[in-house]
């Protein structure tokens, strides 16, 4: 078959868009291989290249700002930040889809409306409750928060998903007597797992990536998280492009590795939660 | 949809909400609720009703009535505005083409994957690239710029009142334009092929079929690109703190960073409240014309 | 739909990360338990809070061994950072208890601690002569001296290596007219794109270059004016210090445009710059420390000085030993110790200059006779630090703007 002039056109075009997009990532990936002084006039001079892993033991094991202290701190926050709304919302999302509600719209509107809340409304007050719970500083205040936060879209999402499961095999287990929760989490729940995968990759990308809250609630420098080391390495601590550079890949480097792995559950929510409300 | 179907017997009715609602209450609404009321009064507990407001907005670095009909600093207010008004039309409509035309790419997952790539990076190393990105020397724009010859933009963008801002809206389409790209991509997949079919054999040209058929059925996709977009804009906050702390001179400053300016440097609860309150106030007004269009459907 | 076979790996996965997420943390929480177990075992007689922890703490931990050896008195040190301590402490002392028996902390604070009570009055264990002009101002109230000034940082002015100087017969200037000569030759100068290269952070490498054009230019006078308020932004005699010496610079393409201050190091050293102004850390950022030289702005009598405090807090229970430690730290003896482990300069003025490795030398010579500064905007924070930061490098960029910098400093100054 002959080719296309305008397909041709259309592969060039998608093409150089991609190679345009992947630039300023290359940049960085270019700069944390090698030694600073070596792209100090621009990554792409290979007068010199000199290709290593020590920027990123550098980054991760800094004398005062260790990024890997940083990392194991964001899994520790972000783990039971997604776990507590997924199950909590998985509860609340049967319990909508399961009861007979006259207030179904009003729900959509107010999860609607909590997805549209910047998280400077809530800033604040919550500085001030956690102050004076004495839990700045404590991780427990930020995954309650992030928890909280959360709850609203995993809500919808899957009562969304309970709404379109049969509802016969539920009716035959009560039949048989068995209780409204041990349903839940014997038969309903095995058969949400796709739903919770979307779920826990999202949620947990959120929590991941989260800089502001952080910001707000935890302050103590061995407690700062991984997003908030980035602003400390470039600001304060002499740390040189390339070393940051690593740090930057490092942090990006969980979730790109979850989109990759699981991407089938991340699109699968993006639009999910989006286009079908 | 499917029709609800009821277990009107569902018993624990505590057990199934409670533990969201404890947390919502306790996490959500208080706080917002809190942050409205103390957007009223002063520091001293004093209600002031508007007050705060005026206030807020008579700030240069919020509203600089001055620096019209030049170059930022503009005032946050107005740059979140420009950046509405440049990121919307730039990601919705770079999303839109890309995945128009990457239906018939060959490779195209990789190609989509790259553009997604900054969907999924936190915005806080987004923001560390785009300072990358543009500064002189290390950065390619400047270099890319220096080739053409344009020595005004041959320079780190983020150190200029005149480029600052823009270097940030820029980067930011880079990062989201993932997100219109996936979702008008699943949309083109739910349009069956027949329409097309039917469009070719009347003869016509793809600009007219796009026009006619695709961008109306994708109505829906468009709802939802535009919303979260200007959500999504009107909510930047980790790009600025990391890429320019708002300067210089406020030249690249938002609402949302400086309301955390206010709490939290000036330690100005109420005027933080204030813009807070402000903010949300934008946000909702977008989300309700949403609504509305979802409810009309 | 997704096979259950596509299902059960995205579980495994997650669950397998998870997992080894926790495992990892969890051994890492436990093995850091274990450690504190072993560490409130056999208490010492004596703990010194600080904020030092890597390289820092292993360039202290030699002055507490000294101190040791010297007295017999064991000493046991705990990092604490000051942010951290700022809300713990008055609690700690509202139970009249404390974590320390010497504490390192922010000046402001222990004088605001020592008049309710809670510091120990040392004037009599220190002669305020022994220190450089100004230095324990900080923590005196009234009279009455609440804690010692130890070493520090100091940011002494352009830093320049020696061999670009030799190579181009430069010398450091000692007028002002020889300063804005040696930015007109270093100008001239093959390969170099400004002569003096402007590091951006936050905003503090251009608001120390400033606070030095001020020190100098307006004198000490001016810059504790304006850090307590006494001194407007707008005045005619702050005015004149940018408009006759820090503007002209800028609108002659001096200054470099604000450089990532890691990345214009390099650069400098490189030989893109001439000089760049930083503090005496900059010695630890280089190839070759030895090929650093440095100069004030000629005629500078007042320096700024970031030096660490530390006071006795009322409740230690060893209040003796304490004081003997307080005597050590803040004496030549203890500082000299600090010195030699490179990076730090002394305040107290008995320290040999030949205490100081090669490369910090140069930096306790300009002290010499110097009076010593707080950080101007560190001192005041808050919104004026923002506002500060924010309009220098609007300044740095639109020099013609000083009337709009100076009106929007003064709007938000104490």
């Amino acid at each position: 078959m002959k080719i296309r002039k305008s397909t041709i056109i259309v592969h060039i075009i998608a093409w150089s868009v991609a190679l345009i997009w992947i630039l300023p990532f290359l940049g960085v990936l270019m700069a944390a291989i090698r030694p600073f002084p070596e792209i100090l006039h621009g990554w792409w001079n290979f007068a010199e290249f000199n290709p290593s892993l020590k920027n990123f033991v550098e980054a991760w094991s800094h004398s005062s700002a260790p990024l890997g202290q940083g990392m194991l701190n964001s899994f520790l926050v972000a783990i039971p930040s997604t776990l507590i709304p997924m199950f909590v919302a998985s509860l609340t999302g049967y319990g909508f889809a399961r009861f007979s509600f006259p207030i179904r719209d009003y729900i959509f509107l107010t999860v609607v409306l909590i997805m549209a809340l910047p998280q400077q409304m809530i800033a604040v007050p919550i500085f001030q409750i956690m102050t004076s719970l004495g839990l700045v500083n404590n991780y427990i205040s930020l995954i309650l928060v992030h928890s909280a936060w959360g709850l609203a879209w995993i809500i919808l999402f899957m009562r969304n998903f309970f709404l379109r499961l049969p509802i016969e095999i539920e009716e035959a287990a009560k039949v048989d007597g068995a209780s409204d929760f041990k349903i839940f989490y014997k038969i309903v729940l095995p058969m949400a797992l796709p739903a919770l995968a979307s779920v826990a990759v999202l949620q947990f990308m959120w929590v991941w990536n989260d800089f502001f809250l952080a910001l707000i609630l935890i302050q103590s420098p061995d407690k700062l998280l991984a997003t908030q080391r980035i602003p400390l390495m470039r600001e304060v601590h002499h740390v040189d492009w390339s070393v940051l550079s690593a740090a930057s890949i490092l942090v990006m480097l969980v979730p790109i590795l979850i989109y990759v792995l699981l991407q089938k559950y991340y699109i699968r929510g993006m639009i999910g939660w989006t286009v079908k409300g | 949809m499917t029709r609800r179907k009821k277990i009107t017997s569902l018993k624990n009715f505590p057990l199934f909400f409670s533990p969201a609602i404890i947390l919502i209450v306790f996490f959500v609404a208080y706080p917002v609720l809190q942050t409205v009321y103390v957007s009223f009064f002063s520091p001293t507990e004093e209600f002031v009703g508007l007050g705060n407001y005026f206030d807020v907005l008579s700030r240069k670095e919020i509203l600089n009535v001055e620096g019209f009909p030049k170059w930022p600093p503009l005032g946050a207010l107005i740059h979140n505005l420009l950046w509405i008004l440049i990121h919307l039309p730039l990601s919705m409509f770079s999303g839109l083409v890309l995945a128009v035309i990457l239906r018939d790419v060959k490779g195209a997952s990789i190609v989509k994957s790259a553009i997604f790539l900054g969907m999924v990076t936190p915005l806080i190393v987004g923001g560390i690239i785009l300072r990358f990105t543009f500064e002189r020397g290390v950065g390619i724009v400047n270099a890319f710029f220096n080739v053409l010859g344009v020595e005004q933009l041959a320079r780190t963008w983020t150190a200029y009142p005149e480029t600052a801002l823009f270097a940030l809206i820029f980067g930011s389409v880079w990062l989201w334009t993932g997100f219109s790209m996936i979702i008008y991509s699943a949309g083109l997949a739910t349009i069956p092929k027949e329409y097309y079919e039917a469009a070719k054999i009347d003869g016509a040209t793809p600009f007219r079929t796009f026009f006619r058929i695709t961008f109306p059925l994708l109505k829906p996709m468009t709802i939802t690109v535009v919303t979260m977009t200007i959500l999504w804009e009107l909510k930047i906050f980790d790009i600025v703190f990391v890429a320019t702390r708002g300067g210089p001179g406020w030249a690249s400053t938002v609402l949302a960073y400086q309301m955390w300016l206010y709490a939290f440097r000036d330690l100005n609860f109420n005027n933080a409240a204030a813009v807070a309150t402000f903010l949300t106030f934008l946000t909702l007004f977008v989300t309700i014309g949403m609504i509305r269009y979802m409810v009309r459907r | 739909m997704a096979t259950a076979t596509e299902i059960g790996i995205a579980v495994l996965v997650l669950i397998g990360i998870i997992v080894s997420a926790s495992t990892l943390v969890l051994t890492l929480d436990l093995a850091a338990r274990v450690q504190r177990i072993e560490e409130t075992v056999a208490p010492p007689p004596l703990t010194v809070i600080g904020p030092w922890s890597g390289a820092e703490m292993e360039a202290f931990l030699p002055v507490l061994e000294t101190f040791t050896e010297e007295t017999d008195i064991e000493v046991k040190y705990r990092i604490y950072r000051a942010e951290d301590l700022s809300p713990l402490l008055p609690a700690q002392f509202a139970a009249r208890t404390t974590p320390g028996d010497v504490i390192f902390m922010w000046a402001w604070f222990i004088s605001e601690m020592g008049p309710d009570g809670h510091a120990l009055d040392v004037t009599d264990l220190i002669d305020e002569a022994d220190f450089t002009t100004g230095a324990l101002d900080p923590v005196k109230v009234d009279d009455t001296i609440y804690g010692g000034s130890y070493t520090g940082k100091v940011k002494p002015g352009f830093w320049y290596r020696k061999s670009f100087f030799n190579a181009h017969g430069l010398t450091p200037p000692t007028t002002w007219a020889e300063f804005t000569a040696l930015l007109d030759e270093i100008a001239d100068i093959d390969g170099i794109v400004n002569p003096i290269v402007s590091g951006d952070a936050v905003g503090w490498p251009l608001s120390d270059v400033t606070e030095h054009f001020i020190a100098t230019y307006g004198g000490p006078q001016m810059h504790r004016g304006l850090t307590d308020g006494a001194v407007a932004w707008n005045s005619s005699q702050v005015r004149a210090v940018f408009e006759d010496r820090l503007v002209p610079l800028l609108e002659a393409g001096h200054f470099s445009e604000p450089t990532e201050w890691t990345a214009a190091v390099d650069l400098w050293w490189a030989g893109d710059y001439g000089l760049y102004f930083m503090g005496s850390w900059i010695t630890g950022m280089v190839d070759d420390p030895t090929d650093l030289g440095v100069f004030s702005l000629p005629g500078a009598t007042g320096l700024v000085f970031a030096a660490d405090y530390f006071f006795i807090p009322a409740y230690t229970q060893h209040p003796d030993e304490a004081k003997q430690l307080f005597q050590f730290l803040a004496g030549a003896d203890g500082q000299e110790v600090q010195v030699g482990e490179g990076g730090h300069i002394a305040t107290n003025l008995d320290v040999s200059l030949d205490a100081y490795p090669a490369v910090d030398k140069g930096v306790a010579e300009i002290l010499v006779g110097k009076e010593v500064l707080l950080d101007l905007d560190d001192t005041i924070g808050g919104d004026f630090q923002e506002e500060f930061w924010t309009q220098l490098k609007l300044l740095w960029v639109r020099p013609g703007d000083l009337d709009s910098v100076l009106a929007a400093l003064d709007a938000k100054a104490p």
